[in-house]
């Protein structure tokens, strides 16, 4: 905190330039990376298999087979019986606006904390903490009591409530550290120039610490679109769910259809892969607040 | 990339406000039926309830049935809850058994429909230890003096065979316990394990709890569910069932990698053709029937013994909150006529008032007799999870060591008593 941690004009890391002879250590490296690339990717490839192909085809030849056609008919039953359309909709409302409304909340408490360094910051920030590591188990039924006496329960408002707190909780502890390491001379020298205290959020601390705020955009999106437990305890008609809550409905009591589950896996993770390869650019910038301009 | 940012921001922001005020229109007229279940749509139930809401939008002329598909998961976790607002369907599916049916009933979020039953009279349709599953008393135990739901199907359990298997190794279909045993020696002999087993699961204890049933009388299953009298779990039914399946580990009967394996596994396993017998229940039927193409299967109950496990299909029950109160019964009445009942067993279900007259499918039709057979005798005797919350765990863990051989009959036997007797003392009995 007492140091600087970014200096002035040093750019933003480049990739270096290719090395064109590995060494053993690289080649070792660069093995190993392949294996758990491998291992990584196994799931979603087995998955893949199981999603295009008959239930005859699953039960005859086991999970592990390659297909031996293509078979669409459980990802176009699925969709049809859950009516995936309005799902993906409900689940891109409920991220969406949780992931703006956290970034915004966790940007104003981690000014007052990181920058503003208001008195008792220390045990507020332990207290965020705290109310990270909660479990969700918990929150049950107080949140369902509340809701109930509000007339929020089965709204999809009272999910993006929810959630917009537990996210900024943790948004409003990663970002006040990072801000709290914020060149201060910046700051300083705004003030000198005139600006007040909301200019200064807005004209120099969020431009300048962009980057992280959309890393903390898009893990906040990702998070939200895959929580499957208080969305289904509070989103009760099926008009309001979520994927991960409609997916739900393929576990019977004592059997599952292998084929169909896969399917709706499928479905169900290509929108949050396709979010994190859309803002992948925003991810790699990393978390700390970049260069001084 | 800021572009798509705000994009994107402007898009969601634009969502949010569309969502904020989309909370407020649901306001549903009072003519309108909604009802959850989570049976999925091509099995037997799911057809046959599919046929019953068209039958009762034809009946009831101006009455929208909203059905709503639910997962069995979301119906557990979140019915107390949803039963206690005013969002709760006016009808829905159920899980039987103390720990649900009877915990909500108790909980005092159902609706006691003992006088519609009298009046429509579907006591008279459901034999007697059928019929157990759907009344609860005071302290939500099953088997008391008012109703709480009523079943349209049953499930019983039975020996799912092999044909082409059995005739590659010459071996005849066992009418008796002690042929079923020389079945499963002439398999183990040749080196194929003769039974299908999930140890991860519930297929591992109910080989165990058929064992003891084969030794077990009503009164044993009664004491031992309804808490009419002690259960000793060291009497002859118990040590019998446990010393047999640990000796049917040893002998290679059920497989000892089948400890870590899971039903459906077991399921697929022998719809591969891997194994020649399944000992499983009726829900795997219509599965079977569609699925394996590779050989001819059949089945037959578990020899030598008069009991089995079995009991009632999951129950429709009627909220207290419900709107439409008589709807439900209505509908339920509708599930219960005849044509609903043999359409079910058309589709490889085990209706509870059916008949096999009207069953064309031969393989069906048997299904059902074998059912009438059971129910007749009073045979049906339930599942070993039923008495004590988390019991199901207790048993997998027991199971598991009993073919692993990491522990003796009798401690596996003292290990189901603890938990067992401890629930007893917790609630009041």
């Amino acid at each position: 905190m007492t140091s600087i941690s970014a200096k002035r004009g040093v750019p933003a890391r480049r990739p270096r330039a290719t090395v064109h002879r590995r060494t053993p250590g690289a080649w070792a490296v660069l093995v190993s990376l392949a294996v758990l690339a491998v291992v990584m990717l196994l799931p979603f490839v087995i998955i893949t298999f199981n999603a295009f192909k008959s239930p005859a085809d699953y039960s005859s030849h086991g999970p592990l087979s390659v297909p031996k056609g293509l078979y669409l008919q459980g990802i176009k039953d699925f969709w049809e019986r859950v009516d995936f359309g309005a799902k993906l909709v409900n689940s891109l409302i409920i991220s969406g606006s949780v992931a703006i409304l956290a970034v915004i909340l966790s940007v104003l408490n981690a000014y007052a904390l990181g920058i503003g360094r208001i008195k008792g910051r220390v045990s507020i920030l332990v207290l965020f903490l705290l109310a990270n590591t909660v479990p969700q188990e918990v929150l049950v039924y107080p949140l369902y009591f509340l809701s109930k006496k509000v007339g929020l329960y089965d709204t999809r408002l009272s999910i993006i409530i929810i959630f917009t707190a537990i996210q900024t909780a943790f948004g409003t502890y990663l970002l006040s550290s990072v801000l709290s390491a914020f060149p201060r001379e910046i700051l300083e020298a705004a003030r000198m120039d005139g600006a007040g205290r909301f200019r200064v959020l807005w004209r120099v601390v969020v431009p300048i610490s962009r980057p992280t705020l959309g890393v903390l955009f898009v893990f906040f999106f990702i998070w939200t679109w895959n929580e499957f437990f208080l969305p289904m305890i509070f989103l009760i008609s099926n008009e309001n769910q979520t994927v991960p809550v409609a997916l739900g409905v393929l576990q019977g009591q004592k059997l599952m259809d292998a084929t169909m589950t896969s399917a709706s896996a499928l479905l169900g993770i290509i929108p949050a892969v396709v979010f994190f390869l859309i803002f992948q650019r925003t991810l790699t910038r990393g978390i700390t607040v970049g260069a001084v301009k | 990339m800021f572009k798509a940012t705000k994009a994107l921001a402007a898009l969601t922001a634009g969502m949010l406000a569309l969502s904020a005020c989309g909370g407020g229109g649901g306001g549903s007229s009072s003519k309108e039926l909604k009802l959850w279940h989570y049976e999925t749509q091509d099995s037997a139930m799911g057809v046959a309830w599919n046929q019953a809401i068209k039958e009762f939008e034809q009946t009831h002329p101006g009455v929208k049935v909203k059905f709503e598909e639910k997962g069995f998961e979301q119906i557990q976790k979140t019915a107390p809850m949803v039963l206690n607002s005013k969002d709760a369907p006016d009808i829905l599916e159920y899980n039987k058994g103390n720990a649900t049916a009877g915990l909500l009933s108790k909980q005092g979020l159902l609706t006691d429909i003992s006088s519609e039953v009298t009046k429509r009279g579907w006591d008279k349709q459901l034999p007697a230890g059928v019929a157990e599953t759907a009344k609860y008393d005071a302290k939500g135990v099953m088997g008391g003096d008012k109703w709480y739901g009523v079943p349209n199907y049953a499930e019983y359990l039975q020996v799912y065979y092999n044909k082409a298997l059995f005739d590659k190794y010459g071996v005849k279909v066992p009418t008796t316990f002690d042929e079923f045993t020389k079945a499963m020696d002439t398999f183990a002999g040749k080196g194929v394990t003769p039974l299908a087993n999930a140890g991860a699961e519930y297929p591992a204890q109910q080989y165990l709890y058929q064992l003891a049933l084969s030794k077990a009388d009503r009164p044993w299953v009664d004491r031992f569910e309804r808490y009419t009298g002690k259960t000793d779990f060291h009497d002859q039914a118990w040590t019998y069932a446990a010393t047999t399946f640990a000796d049917w580990a040893k002998k290679g009967y059920v497989a000892k990698n089948s400890v870590g394996v899971k039903a459906e596994d077991a399921g697929t396993s022998f719809m591969s053709g891997k194994y020649p017998m399944f000992f499983s229940g009726s829900w795997w039927y219509g599965r079977f029937e569609k699925e394996i193409k590779n050989f001819q299967w059949d089945t037959f109950l578990w020899p030598g013994s008069k009991m089995t496990l079995g009991s009632s299909g999951n129950l429709w029950v009627v909220p207290k909150g419900s709107k439409n109160k008589d709807l439900a019964y209505d509908f339920i009445n509708i599930t219960m006529k005849k044509d609903i009942q043999n359409l079910l067993a058309n589709n490889g279900g085990v209706p509870v008032a059916g008949d096999p007259a009207g069953v064309t499918d031969p393989k069906n039709k048997k299904l059902i007799q074998n059912y009438q057979t059971l129910a007749g005798n009073d045979g049906l005797g339930y599942y070993p999870d039923w008495p004590a919350p988390g019991y199901y765990d207790v048993l997998v863990a027991g199971t598991q060591k009993l073919i692993n051989g990491t522990a003796s009959p009798s401690s596996v036997l003292d290990g189901f008593a603890k938990p067992y007797n401890e629930n007893l003392s917790n609630i009041g009995h």
